[in-house]
C-alpha cells in the first residue's frame, strides 16, 4: 500500500536498501529464511526444476488467494473459494466432456459461474446484510453441494484442449506459473491503480467515511466478491487441467490456505491494507514448505504440526515487524537499532528453529538411489492406509529399503505436488496410492517421463504406465459383502448404505459391486444409501438419523468398518441382534466388533500385505527384475467363525 | 525543593516519531487539589504528553516523577497503580455493556465466583449520583448520548479512586449547561485533594475552572501563568503571535438561494424543517445536543432517508437517501464525527483528499493517480495542512489537520454547498482561524455554507443567519444582528409547536423542557 512508509532515509546504500526492504517485509524476510535453510538441509531443493515445481503448487493456492485479497482488504472474508473453484472447473468438465458445448464457451460458463456464486455472496452481503464470514461460509456448503451434483460424484474427464494448461511450455516453463503470474500482475493492477481497487483500500478501511464521500459501497462489494468468485474459477480450472479432470472434491479446505497465504502476505483480517505481492509471497511460503518437507522425507503427521508452527512464526514475525515501526522510532538513535536487532533475533531464532525441526524430523539417509522408495498415501485418516503404511514400513525395514512416505490427505492436487516432489529427489521407485484413478494422471506420466517406475497399490492408475499393480479387488468386495449380508438375512429384508465420501473411486466400486451382488437377491430392498465420508463419527450421526425414518431395518452395509462401527454405536444392543451389520477392510477394531458379535462380517482385505508386496515390488523394479504386472490380494469375508485365524 | 502536595513532575520530556518531533523538553508538575490547564494548539503535544503519563507512549528522555520518585509508566497497570486516571477525547467504553458494567469493567464485584450484578448497580448508582447524571446503571451505553457517556467516563475514574485526573477536551462535546455541570464536579473533586490536569481550547474555561496554566507550543513548554492571565496574553503564548480576530467573518453578497429545503421530516426524529441557504451566505444551525440537528444535514446530504418533503439544489430536486445524487448536485458534508466518518484513518493524506474526485478521475476503470497526487499536493498547500509529507497516515496528524484533510476533500470536488457538522470541535484558536478564513474563501466564491455548532460564540460570530432547532423543529430564525447568546438560548430551550402536529404536549413543558429528546 502507498501509506506503507515514508521513504525518507537519504542516500541510503544498496545493502540498507535490501535491509529496510527486508525490515518492511517481514514475509519476505520469512521466505528467504526458509529457502536457505530448505537448500542447506537438502541438494535436491536448489535446482530449477525443483523451484518450478514450488512455482506449480504454489500458483492454485496464490490464484485462490488473489481473489482473497480482494475481500480481506475490503474488510471481508471469503470462505467458499475452494467450493467455488470446484464448481468452475466440473461446470466446464461437464458441459464440455459430457454435453458437447464447445470448449470456449464452457471456459466461459466456468468462469461465469465464479462470477456468479461471488455475486450471490455480495447480494447477500451488500444488501441482505449478512456477516460476510456466515454468506461466504453458506456459499462453500451450495457450491461443494452442486458440483457433486452436477458431476453426480464422479470425476469428469477435462477436455484436452484446457488441460493444456497444466503442462509446460517449451518443455520447461509451466503453464500454471504462467497463470499465477499474470493472475498476480491483474491482481496488483486492480489493487493499486483502478478504482475499484482503491474504493477496496478505502471501504476496508473506514467503510462509513468511503460511503459519505461518495463511493457506492454496496455495488463495489458486488464487484468484490464477483471478482474474487473470477480468481477463484480461474483456481479451479488451473487445478482441474493439471489432474486432467474435474474433481467435486477439489480445493477442499483451500480456502483456509488462501486466508493463510493473504494474512501471511501482511494483510490485516480487519482490512485496509495488504497487497498482491505480499500474497504471492504467503503462497510461495507455504508451497515452500510443503515442498521442503517432502524432500526431506519429514513424517507426514509431523509435516502438519511444522506448517502450522512455521505460519505462525511468518505472521508474528511480521507482527513484531510492524509494533517496531509503528511504536514511532526516529532513524539512527539507539532504540532504532535495539528494535531492528530484535527483528533480526526473531528471524535468526525462527531459521534455528525450523533448521533444527527438520533436521530433527529428517530421517537422514545415505542409501543407493535403486534403494530409495518414495510411497505417497492417499491419506493416512484411516486405519486401513496406517496399516498399509506398517506393512511398507516393515518390509523395507526388512530388505534395507530407504522408505520415504508422505499423505496426500485425500487431495488429488496435493498428490500430483508430492509425486513432482518425489521425481525430483532421485527416488528408484515411486509407489503411488492414489487419491483419484484418474486424476493421478497427469502426475503419473510425469513420473513415467521422468524413468522413474512407478508401482500403484491399492488403486489403478488410469492413463499411465505402472510397472506393477498391487490391489484388492474392491468391486469383487463389495459382491461378498451383498452375498454375505443377503445370506444372513435369509434373502429378505430392508437394509441401509452408509457410503464413503462421495467421489472416492472406493465408495464408488465398492458400490456398485454391492449392487451388482444385491441383484441375485430380489427379497432386499435398500431403503437408504447416505455419505458418512468413511468416517465414524459420520457413520453415527447419519446412523441415528436414518434409524428415525427407518427403525425397522434389518441389515446395514457400511462401505468401511470405521463407518460400520458408528452405525453399531448408534444402533446400540440391536447390532448383531435384529440389525445385522456388515462392513469392509478388516482393520483391528473392525475384527475385535466381529470377535464380539456386534459386526456381523468385514470384507476383510489385506493392507499390510498391499503395503508389503508392493514395497518388494517397488525394490524389485528398482534392481531390473521382472515382477507380475498385477498382483491380487485377495479379499475375505471374515466372520465370527474365521476370524481367530485371521491377521490383516 | 520536593514539595508534600506535588502529584506529579515531568522534567525535559522528549518524544520523536518518524519524521517529526512530537515533544522536545516539556515541564509539568501537578500538586494536590488544583485544575492544572495545559493550553496548546493541536499538535503542540498535549496528547502526547498526557499519553506519557497513561502508559500509551514511552518517552525517549527526561523523567516522569510521581510523588518525588523516579517512575517509569510502560503499561495503562502501571499507571492505573499510580492513581493516574485519563479520560481521553474518544471514550474508552464498551458500547453493548451496561453503564454499571462499564465502570466496573475487570473490577467486578464479585461473590461466590460469580458477579455481584445487585451490589455492582448500587455501587455505580452512588457514582452516577455524585457526578449527577441521571441515567439507570442499567442502561446500555450505546444508547446514551455523548455527554452522557462522558459523565460515565468521570464515574468510571472516581470509582478508581484517582489522585490524578487527566480530562482530555471534555467539554468539546458538552453544551453550555452540561459544561456548569462537569465544572462542579471538578471544582467537587479539586476540594477532594484530586490533582486535575484540564486540556481545553476555550479560553474563557480557564478563568472559570484553572488554577495554573502551562503552555505547550511546538513541543515545548513556553511557560507556566496564572490562570488569570488575559485570554489576549494566552493566545499571544500559544500561538506565538497574537490573533487579531477571532471570527473574522467577510460577508459576501447572498445570491440566489442553492439549497432549498422543505417539509422535510422523519417521524420521531424531526418535523417539518424548511430552510434555504443562498450562494455567498453561512448559515449556522444552533440548538442543544439531541435537537435533531445532525439528522437533518445527513436527510439532506442523502445519508440517512427521510419520510416527507423535498431537498433542491439550484431548483433541482434531490432524490432522498442517495449520498451520490446530493453530491452531484454539489452537495458536501464535513461530518460530525471526524474519525469515524470522515476519513479512512489508515490511509494517507493523499488518498483521504482524493476519497470524493476518485471516481470523477477515473477513465476505463483505472484512477489517474498522478492527478490526484497534483491535485492532493495543490489542496494541501492551500490549507497549510502540516504534515511530514503526502503519505503520512491521517491518524498520526492533529485534530486540526484531520479536519482540513476533510474539508480538503469536499474543496476539490468543487462544491457547491457544503454542510459542516461541528467544523471545529476540538480543535485549537489558530487551526480554528484558517478553517473560519475558509469559509470566508468559499463563500466569496459563491459557495453555500450550512454549519452546525455547540460552540455558541462561534455561530454568532460566523453567520449571516442563525436557525435554531429544539426537539426536532426549528424554533424560530434569526439574522446576524438579532442573534445573540440570549435569544439563541430561549429558542434552543423552548417547545416549538406547528399547526401540522395538533397533538402535542402541553405548553407547561415549554418553560421545563431543558433537554431535547428523540421522538415522545
Amino acid at each position: 500500500m502507498a501509506t506503507d512508509t515514508l521513504k525518507s532515509t537519504p542516500g541510503a546504500s544498496g545493502a540498507s536498501v535490501i535491509r529496510r526492504l527486508l525490515l518492511d517485509n517481514g514475509a519476505l524476510t520469512a521466505l528467504i529464511v526458509l529457502v536457505i535453510a530448505m537448500s542447506a538441509l537438502s541438494g535436491d531443493f536448489l535446482t530449477t526444476d525443483n523451484l518450478l515445481n514450488v512455482g506449480v503448487q504454489a500458483a492454485v493456492t496464490a490464484i485462490l488467494a488473489f481473489g482473497v485479497t480482494f475481500v480481506i482488504v475490503s474488510a471481508g472474508i471469503d470462505l467458499s473459494v475452494g467450493s467455488v473453484a470446484a464448481l468452475s472447473a466440473t461446470v466446464l468438465a461437464w458441459s464440455a466432456t459430457q454435453h458437447g458445448v464447445p470448449v470456449v464457451l464452457a471456459v466461459v460458463l466456468a468462469i461465469a459461474t465464479g462470477i456468479a456464486a461471488g455475486l450471490v455472496n455480495g447480494f447477500l452481503i451488500a444488501y441482505g446484510k449478512l456477516p460476510p464470514f456466515i454468506a461466504t461460509l453458506a456459499m462453500l456448503s451450495v457450491a461443494r453441494g452442486l458440483s457433486l451434483v452436477i458431476s453426480q460424484g464422479s470425476p469428469i474427464a477435462f477436455p484436452d484442449s484446457v488441460s493444456h494448461l497444466g503442462d509446460t511450455l517449451g518443455g520447461w516453463l509451466p503453464v500454471p506459473v504462467l497463470v499465477m503470474i499474470v493472475m498476480g500482475l491483474i491482481a496488483a493492477f486492480v489493487l493499486g491503480r483502478t478504482y475499484i481497487g482503491r474504493s477496496m483500500y478505502a471501504i476496508g478501511g473506514n467503510e462509513e467515511a468511503a460511503r459519505l464521500s461518495g463511493l457506492r459501497v454496496s455495488k463495489q462489494k458486488l464487484a468484490i466478491y464477483a471478482l474474487s468468485g473470477v480468481f477463484a474459477a480461474a483456481a479451479g480450472i488451473v487445478l482441474a487441467s493439471r489432474l486432467s479432470s474435474a474433481q467435486p472434491q477439489a480445493a477442499d479446505g483451500y480456502e483456509l490456505d488462501a486466508i493463510a497465504a493473504v494474512v501471511i502476505g501482511g494483510a490485516s483480517l480487519a482490512g485496509g491494507t495488504g497487497k498482491a505481492s505480499g500474497t504471492l509471497i504467503g503462497a510461495l511460503i507455504l508451497a515452500v514448505l510443503r515442498n521442503g518437507l517432502n524432500l526431506l522425507s519429514v513424517s507426514a503427521f509431523w509435516q502438519q504440526v511444522v506448517i502450522g508452527v512455521v505460519i505462525a512464526l511468518a505472521v508474528l514475525l511480521d507482527t513484531v515487524r510492524r509494533r517496531s515501526g509503528a511504536t514511532p522510532v526516529a532513524a539512527g538513535t539507539g532504540d532504532g537499532k535495539g528494535k531492528q536487532a530484535l527483528t533480526y533475533l526473531l528471524a535468526a531464532v525462527v531459521a534455528a528453529a525450523v533448521v533444527g525441526a527438520m533436521s530433527f524430523l529428517h530421517s537422514g539417509s545415505s542409501s543407493a538411489t535403486d534403494r530409495k522408495v518414495g510411497l505417497s498415501l492417499s491419506t493416512l485418516n484411516n486405519p486401513f492406509y496406517v496399516q498399509l503404511k506398517a506393512g511398507a514400513q516393515a518390509e523395507a525395514k526388512k530388505l534395507g529399503v530407504d522408505l520415504t512416505v508422505t499423505d496426500a490427505q485425500n487431495d488429488a492436487s496435493q498428490q500430483a505436488n508430492q509425486l513432482q516432489n518425489f521425481t525430483s529427489s532421485g527416488l528408484g521407485t515411486i509407489i503411488v496410492n492414489p487419491v483419484d484413478s484418474d486424476a493421478v494422471a497427469p502426475a503419473a506420466r510425469a513420473v513415467n517421463k521422468s524413468g522413474i517406475p512407478l508401482v500403484a497399490v491399492d488403486r489403478s492408475v488410469n492413463n499411465a504406465d505402472t510397472a506393477s499393480l498391487v490391489a484388492s479387488d474392491n468391486v469383487t468386495g463389495g459382491k461378498l459383502a451383498a452375498k454375505a449380508l443377503a445370506d444372513k438375512l435369509g434373502g429378505t429384508g430392508t437394509i441401509v448404505v452408509l457410503q464413503g465420501q462421495a467421489g472416492t473411486s472406493a465408495a464408488r466400486e465398492r458400490g456398485a459391486g454391492f449392487t451388482e451382488g444385491l441383484k441375485a437377491y430380489p427379497g432386499i430392498k435398500v431403503v437408504a444409501s447416505q455419505p458418512a465420508d468413511w468416517d465414524r463419527t459420520k457413520g453415527l450421526d447419519t446412523m441415528t438419523n436414518l434409524l428415525q425414518a427407518h427403525p425397522d431395518i434389518n441389515g446395514v452395509f457400511a462401505q468401511n468398518d470405521e463407518m460400520a462401527l458408528g452405525a453399531i454405536k448408534a444402533l446400540g444392543s440391536k447390532a448383531g441382534k435384529s440389525v445385522q451389520v456388515v462392513g469392509f477392510d478388516g482393520t483391528p477394531d473392525g475384527l475385535t466388533a466381529v470377535k464380539a458379535g456386534t459386526l456381523y462380517a468385514s470384507v476383510a482385505q489385506q493392507p499390510t500385505e498391499l503395503g508389503k508386496i508392493a514395497v518388494e515390488n517397488a525394490l524389485k523394479v528398482a534392481e531390473g527384475k521382472s515382477v507380475e504386472k498385477s498382483v491380487m490380494v485377495p479379499v475375505k469375508v471374515v466372520t465370527k467363525e474365521n476370524v481367530a485365524g485371521f491377521t490383516g | 525543593m520536593s514539595n508534600d502536595d506535588e502529584l506529579l513532575r515531568i522534567e525535559g520530556i522528549r518524544k520523536t516519531f518518524p519524521g517529526v518531533v512530537a515533544l522536545d523538553g516539556v515541564d509539568f508538575d501537578l500538586r494536590r487539589g488544583e485544575v492544572h490547564v495545559l493550553l496548546g494548539e493541536n499538535g503542540a503535544g498535549k496528547s502526547t504528553l498526557i499519553k506519557m503519563l497513561s502508559g500509551a507512549y514511552r518517552p525517549d528522555g527526561g523523567r516522569i516523577l510521581a510523588g518525588g520518585e523516579e517512575v517509569r509508566i510502560h503499561s495503562a497497570q502501571d499507571s492505573a497503580h499510580l492513581g493516574i486516571a485519563t479520560i481521553y477525547q474518544e471514550f474508552n467504553l464498551v458500547p453493548d455493556l451496561t453503564v454499571a458494567e462499564n465502570i466496573f469493567l475487570g473490577r467486578q464485584p464479585r461473590r461466590l465466583g460469580m458477579i455481584d450484578r445487585k451490589r455492582m448497580e448500587a455501587d455505580a448508582a452512588v457514582l452516577l449520583e455524585r457526578v449527577g447524571v441521571q441515567v439507570s446503571p442499567r442502561a446500555r451505553v450505546r444508547e446514551l448520548g455523548i455527554a452522557r457517556l462522558q459523565m460515565v467516563e468521570i464515574a468510571k475514574a472516581l470509582s478508581l479512586h484517582a489522585r490524578v485526573l487527566i480530562m482530555d477536551e471534555p467539554t468539546a462535546v458538552l453544551t453550555s449547561e452540561e459544561v456548569e455541570k462537569l465544572f462542579s464536579i471538578v471544582r467537587q473533586l479539586r476540594a477532594d485533594g484530586v490533582g486535575i490536569v484540564f486540556i481545553t481550547h476555550h479560553l474563557e474555561e480557564i478563568a472559570a475552572i484553572g488554577d495554573r496554566v502551562t503552555v505547550i507550543r511546538d513541543g515545548k513548554s513556553v511557560g507556566e501563568v496564572p490562570a488569570t492571565t488575559p485570554e489576549d496574553e494566552l493566545v499571544r503564548l500559544m500561538v506565538g503571535r497574537s490573533i487579531e480576530q477571532q471570527y473574522p467573518r467577510e460577508r459576501a453578497d447572498a445570491g440566489a438561494a442553492l439549497l432549498s429545503v422543505e417539509g422535510l421530516t422523519r417521524d420521531g426524529v424531526f418535523h417539518d424543517i424548511s430552510f434555504e441557504v443562498r450562494a455567498g451566505e453561512v448559515v449556522g444551525i444552533a440548538g442543544l445536543v439531541g435537537a435533531g440537528r445532525t439528522e437533518v444535514v445527513r436527510a439532506v446530504f442523502g445519508a440517512d432517508p427521510y419520510d416527507q418533503g423535498a431537498v433542491t439544489v439550484s431548483g433541482d430536486l434531490i432524490p432522498k437517501h442517495d449520498v451520490n445524487a446530493a453530491m452531484t448536485a454539489g452537495i458536501g458534508l464535513v461530518p460530525e464525527d471526524r474519525k469515524g466518518q470522515g476519513l479512512v484513518l489508515d490511509q494517507s493524506v493523499e488518498e483521504n483528499l482524493g476519497l470524493v474526485t476518485m471516481r470523477a478521475a477515473t477513465k476505463g476503470g483505472l484512477v489517474d493517480l498522478k492527478g490526484q497526487r497534483a491535485a492532493a499536493a495543490r489542496i494541501a498547500k492551500q490549507l497549510g495542512v502540516r504534515m511530514a509529507g503526502l503519505g503520512q497516515q491521517v491518524r498520526t496528524l492533529s485534530g486540526g489537520n484531520q479536519q482540513k484533510v476533510v474539508i480538503g476533500k469536499w474543496l476539490l470536488a468543487d462544491t457547491k454547498v457544503l454542510i459542516l457538522d461541528e467544523p471545529t470541535r476540538g480543535i485549537d484558536v489558530g487551526a480554528k482561524v484558517e478553517i473560519y478564513q475558509l469559509i470566508n474563501q468559499l463563500t466569496a466564491g459563491g459557495a453555500a455554507v450550512l454549519m452546525i455548532s455547540s460552540d455558541l460564540p462561534e455561530v454568532l460570530g460566523m453567520s449571516d443567519r442563525v436557525l435554531v432547532m429544539a426537539q426536532g423543529r426549528i424554533a424560530g430564525e434569526l439574522s446576524a444582528e438579532q442573534a445573540t447568546q440570549d435569544s439563541v438560548m430561549a429558542l434552543a430551550v423552548s417547545t416549538p409547536s406547528t399547526s401540522s402536529t395538533p397533538t402535542r404536549a402541553t405548553t407547561a413543558q415549554a418553560t421545563t423542557a431543558v433537554e431535547g429528546h428523540r421522538g415522545h
